[in-house]
């Protein structure tokens, strides 16, 4: 897999404690650009964690995130999110009282206006276009452009996972980090979803990390998988490689997963 | 040493009752997860009503006492859990609202009964005592000592050892479970409530006497049990225990060390200092934390057209110019009215658009009252000059209260700004840069060129130009990218943080925005009456404001009006709604809006829950939400319509 791994994300031996207990032990994983890259593991294995320590929401005990070569373990979330990092929320963060417009507006907004003072209070009309044609592009690529003018607070929870993907794609991020996408959406909405995800890596070469459940999607759209258990990485390969893994099938998987996946 | 045992003596006697009262607000914060405002109003209640049974009527005071507890422990109790139920899962905000109401109730019914002058409150306890090297122990302060003592210790034994006890510390943690392990978590709040106003009311009727009777001394002293709750971080009874004492004796110390103007304002602020200092240097995860932000306050209905918009502000503005030609002699209450809209509309930016919680508003427009003052009298600089630089010395000020905002959210940002007023109201005011010693500032009207403000209508249209020009900015701010962020931040900081905002820099923005123009507000209002006292400038003001903000709803503009009309025109021709009258009202409408609110909380979430589960087509709820359907082509994710 050498060959593929452009500058991207990266996590060199990242611990995190809460307290005394260790919740994440010397993880180290790579998420190029141009690539799918997935986190999998049970309930409390340290995957959203890992996720918060990348995007700076909690800091690690020890090691370091590696963005694009830069070391970014000190810096704050939005210096992060400057840097390129965009990601989605396991509990969806949206502006419930705002349209999905403005929530995707958003998006393309928050890295445009960073900390300047200035542009946070005053837009002009080449900032203005700018936005509306980030945001307008994202809601296409996410096929929720006819909802545009609908707040976010009447549709529904399929609907609302992709105005969170269309946001942080507005934002124009290199590497996103998605926490758990799919949960919440039925079977057929799973699979839209993992086709926008392949689009807009073929499209706009972003590199993504994703953390998910369903396995299905996880093995059709991930070319790359880590597994974590019990707070460290027990496995990694290709999801062929870790279907057959009989490491991964005793600690996660179990079998049923796995055929179901292949099948 | 000697000389301090004094100081010693009466800190460790005071703080005993702070700790205790800091007990009973810790111990109900913690089962309701409700943070009770009112409750040193509780305590100078019951400091009342004992006083109104042992002086006025005559009975002895251990029977008095023990009504006072009944009648807290029993009725009052009932009404609080009650009313603390009926605000369910609603956000810190109308919690805050809620709770501030019922401090400005209780204060202002204190105020109608027993009038707002100081009482002296015999000391029921044997005033003799012994001696330790040289300095008299009185037996009563040894007795309250005792007292608070036993109740806090007979508490923590309690809950370790009774069943119910230890119901209500897992009440705090999951109440779901503790009702399926038999035990009714509503009996266990009871009990806490019932705890809580008990040693309020202990805490009121042994202070009154060192303290004398007054309501709002009494309200805003047992709020030292606040600076108790930070040293207990708001979560240990021990730790809050041993805090009370702390606080006393440190406010008892500074009474001998800052006996002289300017400094003489310290003491009364050493709780809030050290309230200030805790939530300051700790980690705020370290603090409890229950409740939601202010999500779903925010109106999800659309903003009114823009034509019907404009007929409107139109009509109001042409209403507002012919006033001076039909109110006659009332013309300086609309003048006062104005001056309050700029005020709430500054107030409502901070609170209702960005979710940021301020009780120390009447700080700000105590600002921009001196400056303008200064600038004018003292520097003798053109009006027009001294009224902008007004608004920008309040900036700075503002910038200063966003501090504590970036680090904390909903009831610790509410703590932590009531204690910037408290500190503003003694230690700020009285110095030289603001109201000086005499407490009292003046500034005179202008003359600009033809307009000879003097006259009261004159004077009139230039402080209206004013305001539609100052609500004109904030109704563009709130339609602006600021505005949309601001929005944004009240439902999730976080997504903004991780989608590269820096949100602090945006927080800053809004605290300097709303202090920019609450200082113009205190300008216009100090040239209105030519002087200015502090009294209306306290932190009862500002929770007086944001009582009424409260209560007339959660838009920008239209909940200005309201809030400008009830607050400043109402009093106006009702002369008998005096401002004691004023704060009982408003406090207990306050109340009811809360509940209100909270109400409609509930609806809303049912519905949504309802349409969640109904909805099996999403876009063909309506005709006119149906007919893009059909030209949806393939870009439509066929997931999505079913």
């Amino acid at each position: 897999m050498s060959a593929v791994q452009t500058s991207g994300l990266e996590i060199v031996d990242v611990s995190v404690a809460y307290g005394g207990n260790k919740a994440v032990s010397n993880v180290s994983l790579h998420a190029p650009v141009r690539r799918i890259t997935g986190l999998i593991g049970h309930n409390g294995a340290g995957k959203t964690t890992t996720f918060n320590a990348c995007s700076g929401l909690l800091r690690p005990t020890t090691g370091a995130v590696r963005l694009f070569d830069k070391n970014i373990t000190g810096r704050s979330p939005s210096a992060r999110a400057r840097t390129g990092l965009g990601r989605t929320f396991q509990r969806m963060e949206l502006v419930n009282a705002m349209t999905v417009r403005a929530n995707v507006a958003l998006g393309a907004e928050c890295p445009l206006v960073g900390l300047n003072a200035i542009r946070q209070v005053f837009s002009t009309a080449s900032q203005r276009r700018a936005v509306e044609k980030a945001s307008t592009s994202a809601l296409e690529l996410c096929g929720i452009a006819l909802l545009a003018d609908r707040t976010v607070g009447t549709i529904s929870t399929g609907q609302k996972r992709l105005v969170e993907l269309a946001r942080t794609l507005a934002g124009g991020f290199r590497v996103l980090l998605l926490d758990e996408p799919s949960s919440g959406l039925d079977e057929e909405e799973t699979e839209r979803f993992g086709a926008i995800l392949q689009q807009a890596v073929a499209e706009r070469g972003l590199g993504i990390l994703i953390v998910e459940h369903d396995m299905a999607l996880v093995m059709a759209v991930c070319q790359y998988l880590y597994v974590l258990d019990f707070g460290t990485l027990i496995f990694e390969g290709t999801p062929a490689e870790v279907q057959a893994s009989e490491l991964v099938r005793a600690a996660y998987l179990g079998s049923e997963a796995v055929e179901a996946a292949v099948r | 040493m000697s000389d301090l045992i004094p100081f010693l003596v009466t800190g460790i006697a005071s703080g005993s009752l702070y700790g205790l009262a800091g007990i009973g607000l810790v111990l109900t914060y913690r089962t309701s997860g409700v943070f009770n405002f009112g409750h040193g109003a509780l305590a100078a209640g019951a400091a009342f009503f004992f006083y109104t049974l042992h002086v006025t009527h005559g009975v002895a005071w251990p029977f008095a006492a023990f009504l006072t507890l009944l009648l807290f422990g029993g009725p009052v109790a009932w009404a609080l859990e009650r009313l603390t139920r009926s605000l369910g899962d609603v956000p810190e905000a109308v919690v805050v609202v809620a709770t501030v109401g019922l401090l400005l109730g209780i204060e202002g019914f204190l105020f109608i009964q027993y009038g707002t002058s100081l009482r002296q409150s015999p000391e029921f306890l044997p005033t003799s005592g012994f001696d330790i090297s040289g300095v008299t122990v009185t037996y009563s302060k040894v007795i309250s000592f005792a007292i608070a003592t036993a109740s806090a210790f007979g508490l923590y034994a309690f809950l370790r050892r009774h069943r119910l006890g230890v119901a209500m510390r897992a009440v705090v943690d999951n109440p779901t479970l503790v009702a399926l392990s038999a035990v009714s978590p509503r009996r266990v709040r009871l009990t806490a409530w019932s705890i809580g106003s008990m040693f309020a009311a202990l805490s009121g009727i042994l202070l009154a006497p060192t303290l004398g009777l007054d309501a709002n001394l009494l309200t805003f002293l047992v709020v030292q049990a606040f600076g108790a709750c930070a040293i207990g971080m708001f979560s240990s009874l021990p730790l809050t225990y041993l805090g009370g004492i702390t606080v006393g004796v440190a406010a008892s110390l500074a009474t001998k060390y800052f006996s002289r103007a300017p400094f003489n304002g310290v003491p009364p602020a050493v709780p809030f200092l050290v309230l200030l200092v805790v939530l300051l240097t700790v980690p705020a995860t370290r603090f409890p934390k229950r409740r939601a932000s202010l999500r779903s306050l925010i109106p999800e209905t659309k903003p009114m057209r823009r034509g019907t918009a404009a007929v409107l502000s139109g009509a109001g503005m042409v209403g507002l110019a012919i006033v001076p030609a039909v109110v006659g002699t009332h013309l300086p209450v609309w003048i006062a009215a104005l001056d309050s809209l700029i005020i709430f509309g500054s107030l409502a930016l901070l609170i209702w658009t960005s979710g940021q919680i301020s009780l120390c508003h009447a700080a700000f427009v105590a600002v921009g009252v001196t400056t303008m003052s200064h600038m004018t009298n003292g520097l003798h600089l053109p009006w027009g000059a001294a009224l902008l630089i007004s608004g920008f010395v309040a900036v700075p000020v503002g910038a200063l209260v966003a501090v504590p905002a970036i680090r904390l959210s909903g009831l610790y940002l509410a703590l932590a700004t009531l204690g910037f007023g408290v500190l503003m109201q003694f230690v700020f005011f009285p110095t030289y840069f603001m109201f000086g010693e005499t407490l009292q500032v003046s500034a005179p009207r202008p003359r600009l060129g033809f307009l000879d403000a003097t006259h009261d209508k004159q004077f009139y249209l230039l402080v209206l130009a004013i305001t539609v020009a100052c609500i004109a900015v904030m109704v563009a701010i709130a339609g602006s990218r600021l505005g949309r962020l601001l929005r944004a931040m009240a439902e999730t900081p976080t997504m903004l943080a991780t989608h590269g905002l820096g949100v602090n820099v945006t927080r800053l923005i809004v605290f300097c925005v709303s202090a920019f123009f609450a200082g113009i507000a205190g300008a216009l209002a100090v040239t209105q009456y030519g002087t200015a006292s502090t009294a209306p400038y306290g932190p009862v003001s500002s929770l007086l404001f944001v009582a009424v903000l409260a209560m007339c709803g959660t838009r920008l503009l239209r909940s200005s009006v309201l809030a400008a009309a009830l607050l400043s025109i109402v009093p106006g021709y009702l002369t008998s709604f005096d401002v004691s009258r004023q704060t009982f009202a408003f406090g207990v409408v306050a109340v009811a809006a809360a509940i209100v609110i909270a109400k409609r909380e509930v609806i809303s979430q049912m519905t949504t829950r309802f349409a969640r589960t109904s909805r099996r087509r999403p876009w063909a709820t309506s005709p006119a939400a149906a007919a893009p359907r059909a030209a949806a082509g393939s870009r439509v994710p066929a997931g999505m319509v079913r």
